[in-house]
């Protein structure tokens, strides 16, 4: 095995230990799941991508898409995403050092809900954030905000805020965060720069969750296949019947194609080459499928699949949920869609094939 | 499942490729320039010149050894050429088949002499093959195949009926897929395949139009045709492995999803820079699933250049299903974004691409293998991987 493979292999060991039904519920209802991130810390896979120097486990972002796909697939319900692809990534760029344990991440563009003010030779800021991800679990909140025409960097520790919790359609934390004058210390701020912009965080969030729905597609097709295989009725298997054949090819085509577009995309952010355009197309191509595949999933596992006690229903509220997060399919479709137009169709194929010069 | 061990993360064209690309890109535009060709969806006219001229460019046969004409290049390199020619729309039809199907059966089956004889002129351009597969009771069940050849003194006689066979009316020779022996419990055994030059005594080629009105399909009558023994393709009885061997790189290939490219380029153009949200939303969405498809079709191919055989024929049948769904999905916006009426004798360049688009749609996902066969190949193979 290369050392992709064993990493993967480790990964997958982890996260198979808490897939199971308690351990889903009950991080369901936590809004995470505290054990696996302690998994995740002991073996160092919390920081992956995150360079050595700045503390973190090195690695490259496809490797950390691989484990990431993974996280995915057994519905870990976990900050890996924010801490290592986007907090860990935005601090070690910035040089602000890493805190230890989970982080929560959020992108503020205008119109700015936060205020940045200099007090008493201190740093304020005010103002409330909806919908950040795992906040009431992180030990710091790290934003890349825009104040006035400036971009910042800020790691807010656990002090400086407070959290009302909310949740995704999955349970997983998507918490309201409020600052109130809270104090940030100078060496817990910094500008951001040409490499560590709000949209190259953007596309990196989007990378995650498409990444992590391509994994959940291919744990619902294997669910809904061995299903298929299992289930009697009309005196055979399910999967016997033609039109069960056809549904479940789909389902397969869908969990494919996510996977082509996700894992491509990981490599385009990996190299920094048209990284925005291959975020496009796999935020847009695999929310489509989770939305087809989740519904094809359901269809074909009957009534079972919409019970509690069956494990269909983890992933299929997650890829409803992570549709929408870090830019939905409607947000890069149109972006996509308006970066062709303004380019034309020749220079568009040319983009396409990686053929033009200026796209690089 | 599927595409388990395929990686998407390397897919980056080596230089010499994209150098490749660009010469394809600037003669394909110097040929439009000049008038060579006009802008035709689904494949484009038989138009010989414009094949003696890409054959001369070294750009048929580009995989196979320089002995039989090749250029011994990659799939890879296959590959860029295939995406220029569909994306230009060019006139490809008199030596699309024979490039991609006959060449290549040719030279894994084929003897030194069927090489000699057909693998260099296919490769100038010069020689163009039609695929006797088919017939009335046998499309998507091709076991099912009643031609029969019969051994006499010195080779066969072929007796029966191929249609839907696609320009054999101005091809220089045929594969014709027979029954050698009786349909017994093996339903693959006893089938062959024979290679007939054409026109020929015993074999006459009789026009089906199209539903455009065009020629391009036929039906082929066999009466006792003789065949030499020198004329078997392979070996009599593997006729079924020989012509289900080549599927995962011709199923998987850009000529399965780009045929309506050239459309979707238009309508990029047309809604122009100041598009309205309806236009963007929808571009955008046919473009990522162009792009997830691309990127299958390109690991597919880009496996091929590593190994000569990869098993990923249920791959391919699953681009091939994707592909040619998606080629329809770019012909409906076309007609819900600009209210467009697709029409072949227009001056209008959209709208004559969304009527050739429209009149070519119902084959794409027919010919090659049926939706409704690749699902079942699909389907099987999840079965048998529990």
């Amino acid at each position: 095995m290369n050392d992709s493979a064993l990493l993967q292999d480790a990964a997958r060991r982890v996260f198979l230990d808490f897939y199971e039904s308690d351990r889903l519920q009950s991080a369901r209802q936590q809004g995470w799941s505290a054990e696996l991130w302690s998994a995740l810390e002991e073996t160092g896979m919390s920081l992956i991508s995150v360079p050595e120097a700045a503390g973190g486990s090195g690695g490259s972002v496809v490797e950390a898409a691989e484990v990431l796909r993974l996280a995915g697939k057994y519905c870990a319900s976990v900050p890996l995403a924010e801490t290592a692809l986007l907090a860990g990534w935005a601090l070690a760029g910035v040089g602000i050092d890493v805190p230890r344990g989970p982080l929560a991440f959020r992108i503020i563009e205008s119109p700015d809900p936060l205020q940045l003010r200099r007090r008493d030779n201190a740093w304020r800021l005010s103002g409330t954030v909806e919908n950040v991800p795992w906040a009431r679990h992180a030990s710091a909140v790290v934003l890349i905000a825009s104040f006035g025409a400036e971009s910042k960097v800020v790691c807010a520790p656990k002090s400086a805020y407070r959290v009302l919790p909310h949740a995704n359609l999955a349970g997983e934390a998507r918490d309201c965060v409020v600052f109130d004058e809270a104090t940030i210390e100078d060496t817990q701020i910094a500008g951001a720069t040409a490499s560590i912009t709000a949209d190259k965080a953007l596309q990196r969030g989007a990378l995650a969750r498409a990444v992590q729905m391509d994994g959940a597609l291919e744990r619902v097709l294997e669910l809904t296949a061995a299903y298929a295989k299992q289930r009697v009725q009309f005196g055979r298997p399910i999967i016997k019947f033609q039109a069960v054949q056809q549904e479940l090819a789909r389902l397969a085509g869908e969990a494919a194609i996510a996977k082509a577009s996700a894992m491509a995309a990981a490599a385009a952010v990996m190299s920094d080459d048209r990284s925005a355009l291959a975020v496009a197309y796999a935020k847009v191509k695999v929310g489509e499928a989770a939305q087809s595949g989740a519904g094809i999933g359901h269809q074909l596992h009957g009534a079972i699949g919409v019970t509690d006690e069956y494990l269909l229903h983890h992933s299929t509220l997650r890829l409803w949920a992570w549709r929408s997060e870090y830019g939905s399919e409607a947000y890069w479709a149109d972006r996509l869609g308006g970066h062709a137009m303004s380019r034309g169709g020749a220079a568009m194929w040319e983009e396409i094939t990686g053929s033009a010069a200026d796209a690089r | 499942m599927l595409f388990d061990n395929t990686d998407f993360t390397s897919l980056e064209l080596p230089s010499h490729v994209v150098r490749l690309r660009r010469e394809v890109r600037d003669f394909l535009e110097a040929e439009r320039r000049q008038g060579s060709f006009q802008v035709h969806l689904g494949h484009g006219e038989f138009d010989a010149a414009f094949s003696r001229k890409v054959g001369a460019r070294g750009w048929i046969g580009i995989t196979w050894p320089r002995k039989y004409g090749g250029h011994e290049g990659s799939y890879l390199e296959r590959f860029v050429v295939t995406e220029e020619l569909l994306a230009a729309a060019a006139p490809v039809s008199a030596h699309w088949v024979a490039d991609r199907q006959s060449g290549p059966s040719l030279l894994r089956w084929g003897t030194e002499a069927q090489r000699q004889k057909y693998l260099p002129a296919i490769a100038k351009g010069e020689c163009y093959f039609a695929i006797g597969m088919s017939e009335p009771n046998s499309g998507s069940d091709l076991a099912s195949v009643k031609t029969r050849a019969e051994r006499v003194a010195g080779g066969w006689k072929l007796t029966g009926q191929k249609v839907w066979t696609s320009w054999a009316h101005k091809a220089h020779a045929m594969f014709v897929l027979c029954r050698t022996s009786p349909l017994g419990e093996n339903r693959h055994e006893g089938l062959s395949q024979f290679i007939v030059d054409l026109p020929a005594p015993g074999i006459t080629i009789r026009p089906i139009r199209f539903l455009n009105n065009e020629h391009h399909f036929n039906e082929v009558f066999f009466d006792e045709a003789f065949v030499p023994d020198e004329m078997v393709l392979g070996e009599i009885g593997q006729g079924w492995k020989q012509v289900t061997s080549e599927l995962a790189l011709e199923r998987s290939g850009p000529e399965r999803y780009m045929n309506t490219l050239p459309l979707l380029l238009a309508m990029i153009d047309r809604a122009g820079p100041t598009a309205d949200r309806m236009a963007r939303l929808t571009i955008g969405n046919l473009l990522a699933r162009f792009a997830g498809i691309r990127t299958m079709s390109l690991a597919i191919a880009t496996e091929f250049s590593k190994e000569t055989t990869p098993n990923l024929a249920t791959e391919a049948a699953l681009v091939k299903d994707i592909g040619t769904h998606f080629e329809r999905e770019v012909t409906e916006a076309a007609k819900m974004l600009f209210d467009a009426t697709p029409a072949t004798d227009t001056q209008d360049e959209l709208e004559r691409l969304l009527g050739e688009a429209t009149i070519f749609a119902p084959i794409s996902t027919i010919r090659g293998g049926t939706t409704q066969v690749l699902r079942g190949i699909v389907a099987k193979r999840l079965e048998a991987s529990l």
